[in-house]
């Protein structure tokens, strides 16, 4: 600091503050401050600094009218002109700049009324061009105020609305107030000069401005250092551009649209780079939503839109925002929030006490309601839970209760009600005996039980009056083994109720243990495999199938004959059965994901229908082949459920559910009823080529149930028109004298539809 | 005599940072420890840039940097770009809502205090309110502010020492919606007075400890940034920039982005944004 400077500026100062406090008072200040700053005189940098400041406040100064400032900025001039030709000092530029631009409006409207006074537009001109030449040169520092300078450059000598006569002072000073004939500044020259200047401003966006100076001096890469400064200062400056220059909105909103504001994505992620990438396209979405907010109808709104969803998307990606999201709070560790908490005296609620405050027990005598109430003053001391009538509700309301007790606090009552009976039974002298009203013989003490005991006298004790008092030599009394009621015998039906639920539970189980995944290849345990060895849901589907097959089988009457579908429905009274319907009913309910337990239960329905046949007619012949299709046990489960689950699926199967050839092929046991559903099935013309399908696998790859399958066909081939063509193809292979039959016989009838009565002759 | 801190306005010799009042309501001692560091303190015949603190409702995290500002003797203004004031009511559906501009602090504090007296010092309201009435005068919003237009009567209010122009150099908003919100009114406001202002988010959230957390970051990057400011003036001096090399040669303006970079690593927590805009 320059002390001999200290007595000026306290002088300019107060002409300051005079002029702050009332902006009429500035014509007059401004003559008295200029000699002291002005041009020509030797003033020190501390002078010129404040000097440059005061101007650039001053024109910029609401307080005061433009064409009050119109003649004093033509005084100052000069003066600018010096600070930007004259001093190097940046402080100095900054404010000479942003001075220049306050003024240049000024200045170019009085050009405007008053063309003959060359002297001040050769000013302004030569202040002008110092600037332009700064602009790709000086510190950032001063650049940006060059950038603003342009654009109101631009702001001024583009056309804007024109000029309003009944609102002088309001007039808008633009292009559109020069007379196309002035002889100073023509019309087609400015306009040009303005456009030319606004791609610059937009080319600041863009980089471009350094390319030249890069590939010259080999220099600072793109968007290294001062670019952000650039970029930010650019389109805050836009803003007002847009709103009162609508010839140039199609021109800069393009140019916006077009810039990437994360392009410093390519540069290392460092917290610089991060902070001013999120800063730039945070300042460019600033500038878009504001042109959106002002002009919600506009054309570009449904672009904008666009754009800044695009940039949004980009940022999500470059940034990776689930990352940067706020850590959660971590207390701080130095003392500053106790300080804190400490200035807020009042009662703050204890979040987490480390030790319950236990209110001391009353003196004399007290009850075990007492001992054990740790909080007297809350409601639940005075609850009586006999209010409760229903069992039911109580219980509702407890499991919740209990299980949401904290485990230390209980942890800390407990304590706390032992520590008190601790002090009570040795500090207290036993009251003589008394008539233990409450507690009878039979429900006397065991110590060894202490806490739960005393728990269960005091849940005694809570409803009676609360006077009782701690009951004499409790402490050595044997408490008689206490024994759970028996329960009361099942009826049948109940017995079968309990074990519906249980099935029923084992199933919703399944549910929760979702389906398997599909492409996680399983080995499949077979027969012999442990019904279950983990977890999921094949385990299950074992072991209820195991359950439903084997648990019960030879308990029931062997002769009992086969059941009818109509039976099952309608609720079979054996576990095995209604564990088979709740399978049946838990394939159907998605049978399609389901077709591989359909197969895994139905296997073992087969495998103990063939064991118990085994067991109880062991002179029957053997069962020779899984793939018989002459079963041993035609009464047996297998078939039955097999039939029932075929028809419950043929209802829903599609033409196009290839799921029915694998069930078909993948059951152990087929017969005539079962593969005449194919026949049945392709009544419907949609699933003709399905049903011949099945059988064309059957053919091929079981051959124990060929003549059966092409037995169906021949039937469909007779029976069913629509299927005719296909079942002729495969018949044709595989036995054809069956079509030769026919068409004898088809040959027959023609020929005796077509002679009517005519005798028949022989082929 | 006891001395009733909200009466401290009025009182102008007892503005001092040292002789806040004893409560009630509580002084904020924890703000004066913090900026009773001697380093903390910018002395007067430094180059000072002006500043600006900026949240929702100018109550809490605007008023706490305002403070801390303040107290570091760094000219500071602070304004709300809310629609009104809004504090917490008796539950999270009745906000206790006022005029900016018009309501003082003085005037809420005492609506408040013959509200609920318990319920509003619990949760500190009164408390922030009492220390706001010391820092000026009412709550006021950054819409309705008029750049450029001398701040003369706000005179008393702490940190008004150098902000007597009504412009600033350095805006810090509180959250991402308030800096949003102070851009898009820069764009409105048009920028007339063609002075770059730094606008700068802290990332803070609306409670006491996260706003007195805040307010220390904010005084440590007003204190970094005004430090840069000042060392460029010394540094280059008469005889210009292009005297110096390298670092000496890069002015404030380009340096920001670097002190906002290095505090963002000293304060990880509070997500920084930063934008030049104009006044």
């Amino acid at each position: 600091m320059n002390p001999s400077a200290q007595t000026p500026v306290g002088q300019l100062e107060a002409a300051r503050s005079l002029a702050l406090g009332d902006g009429r008072y500035y014509p007059t200040i401004i003559p008295g401050v200029m000699p002291i700053i002005g041009a020509n005189a030797d003033a020190s940098i501390e002078i010129r600094r404040w000097g440059a400041d005061f101007l650039a406040e001053t024109f910029a100064s609401p307080t005061w009218p433009p064409d009050v400032k119109v003649p004093c900025a033509l005084s100052v001039l000069a003066t600018i002109k010096e600070y930007l030709e004259g001093v190097a000092d940046s402080g100095v530029l900054r404010s000479a700049v942003q001075a220049a631009a306050s003024i240049y409006p000024l200045v170019y409207r009085h050009i405007i009324a008053d063309p003959a006074d060359t002297q001040h537009w050769q000013l302004m001109l030569a202040i002008k061009s110092n600037i332009l030449r700064r602009m790709d040169s000086a510190p950032p520092g001063v650049r940006i105020c060059c950038v603003k300078f342009v654009q109101q450059i631009v702001l001024v000598q583009t056309p804007g609305m024109p000029p309003d006569p009944r609102r002088p002072e309001h007039t808008d000073i633009s292009l559109a107030l020069v007379p196309r004939d002035h002889p100073m500044i023509p019309y087609a020259n400015l306009e040009a000069e303005s456009s030319g200047l606004l791609d610059r401003l937009l080319g600041i966006i863009h980089g471009d401005h350094r390319l030249d100076r890069l590939m010259a001096r080999d220099e600072i890469p793109l968007t290294m250092y001062s670019d952000a400064l650039l970029v930010t200062a650019t389109l805050n400056s836009l803003g007002m551009l847009i709103q009162r220059r609508p010839a140039v909105i199609t021109k800069i909103l393009s140019s916006v649209m077009n810039f990437n504001p994360l392009k410093l994505a390519n540069s290392p992620m460092t917290s610089k780079n991060k902070v001013l990438m999120k800063s730039i396209e945070r300042t460019t979405r600033a500038l878009l939503v504001n042109v959106m907010k002002r002009n919600p109808e506009g054309p570009f709104t449904g672009r904008i839109q666009q754009y800044l969803e695009k940039i949004h998307r980009m940022r999500i990606d470059v940034l990776d925002e689930s990352n940067r999201k706020r850590p959660a709070p971590t207390e701080t560790t130095d003392n500053l929030d106790a300080a804190k908490r400490q200035r807020l005296d009042a009662p703050v609620p204890i979040m987490a006490p480390a030790v319950q405050a236990v209110p001391a027990l009353p003196p004399g005598p007290v009850s075990f309601r007492q001992l054990f109430t740790l909080n007297p003053d809350g409601n639940t001391a005075n609850f009586d839970v006999q209010a409760f009538q229903d069992p039911e509700q109580l219980l509702r309301i407890l499991v919740p209760v209990l299980q949401s007790i904290d485990e230390t606090r209980l942890g800390s009552s407990i304590n706390a009600v032992r520590s008190r009976y601790l002090t009570l039974s040795t500090a207290m002298p036993r009251p003589p005996v008394q008539a233990p009203a409450a507690v009878d013989d039979e429900e006397e003490y065991e110590p060894d039980f202490e806490p739960e005991d005393a728990e269960q006298v005091m849940n005694k004790l809570d409803g009676a009056p609360p006077d009782n008092f701690i009951p004499e030599r409790i402490s050595d009394a044997p408490l008689a083994p206490y024994r759970l009621p028996e329960a009361p015998l099942l009826t049948v039906e109940e017995a079968q109720n309990h074990g519906k639920m249980t099935i029923q539970r084992a199933f919703q189980m399944l549910s929760s243990i979702g389906e398997p995944n599909l492409k996680t290849k399983i080995t499949k345990g077979g027969f012999n495999r442990l019904a279950a060895s983990s977890f999921d849901r094949d385990s299950w589907i074992t072991i209820l199938s195991r359950l439903a097959t084997r648990a019960s089988a030879g308990l029931g009457d062997i002769d009992q004959g086969i059941k009818s579908e109509f039976e099952v429905k309608r609720g079979s009274l054996g576990l095995g059965e209604s564990i088979r319907n709740q399978l049946y009913q838990y394939i159907m309910s998605d049978w399609r994901k389901r077709i591989d337990v359909a197969i895994s239960w139905l296997n073992e329905e087969w495998y103990n229908d063939n064991v118990i046949a085994q067991s109880t007619k062991p002179t029957s012949k053997p069962v020779a082949n899984g793939n018989g299709a002459v079963s041993v046990t035609d009464k047996g489960n297998y078939q039955r459920c097999a039939l029932r689950l075929l028809d419950g699926m043929l209802t829903y199967i599609e033409g196009t559910d290839k799921v029915l050839v694998r069930f078909i092929s993948e059951i152990p046991g087929l017969d005539m009823s079962i593969l005449s559903r194919m026949k049945k099935m392709a009544e419907d013309p949609e699933r003709i080529d399905l049903a011949i399908m099945v059988l064309q696998y059957l053919y091929m790859f079981r051959p124990p149930v060929r003549e059966l399958a092409v037995d169906v066909l021949v039937d469909m081939w007779r029976t069913n028109d629509r299927a005719k063509n296909n079942a002729k193809k495969l018949l044709l292979r595989w036995r054809p004298e069956a079509l030769q039959e026919d068409r004898e016989e088809a040959f027959k009838t023609e020929k005796e539809s077509a002679n009517g009565a005519l005798e028949v002759k022989a082929a | 005599m006891s001395v009733d801190p909200r009466l401290a306005r009025s009182r102008p010799q007892q503005q001092q940072p040292t002789a806040v009042p004893p409560p009630p309501p509580p002084p904020p001692m924890g703000s004066l420890d913090s900026v009773s560091d001697s380093s903390l303190v910018v002395p007067d015949d430094q180059f000072k840039l002006k500043f600006c603190t900026i949240c929702a409702s100018n109550q809490n995290r605007s008023m706490e940097a305002h403070l801390q500002l303040a107290l570091a003797h760094l000219p500071t203004i602070s304004f709300g770009t809310g629609s009104l004031v809004r504090l917490p009511g008796p539950t999270v559906h009745q906000p206790n809502v006022y005029n900016f501009n018009s309501t003082t602090y003085r005037a809420i504090h005492s609506e408040l205090a013959s509200q609920n007296t318990q319920l509003y010092t619990a949760n500190g309201l009164l408390n922030m309110l009492g220390r706001n009435l010391t820092i000026k005068g009412y709550p006021e919003r950054f819409q309705d502010w008029v750049p450029g237009k001398p701040r003369l009567d706000h005179r008393e209010d702490q940190g008004a020492a150098g902000t007597e122009a009504g412009v600033v150099d350095v805006m810090i908003t509180c959250e991402e919606r308030c800096f949003d919100a102070v851009l898009d009114d820069l764009h409105n406001k048009g920028g007339k007075l063609n002075h770059p202002v730094h606008v700068v988010n802290v990332d803070i959230r609306d409670n006491h400890e996260e706003a007195l957390v805040g307010g220390r970051a904010i005084l440590d990057l007003a204190l970094s940034l005004n430090t840069a400011a000042a060392k460029e003036r010394e540094v280059l001096g008469d005889g210009g920039w292009d005297r110096g090399a390298g670092a000496a040669r890069q002015g404030f303006d380009e340096k920001v982005p670097d002190l906002i970079a290095s505090w963002q690593e000293r304060w990880p927590n509070l997500p920084a944004l930063w934008s030049l805009a104009w006044l």
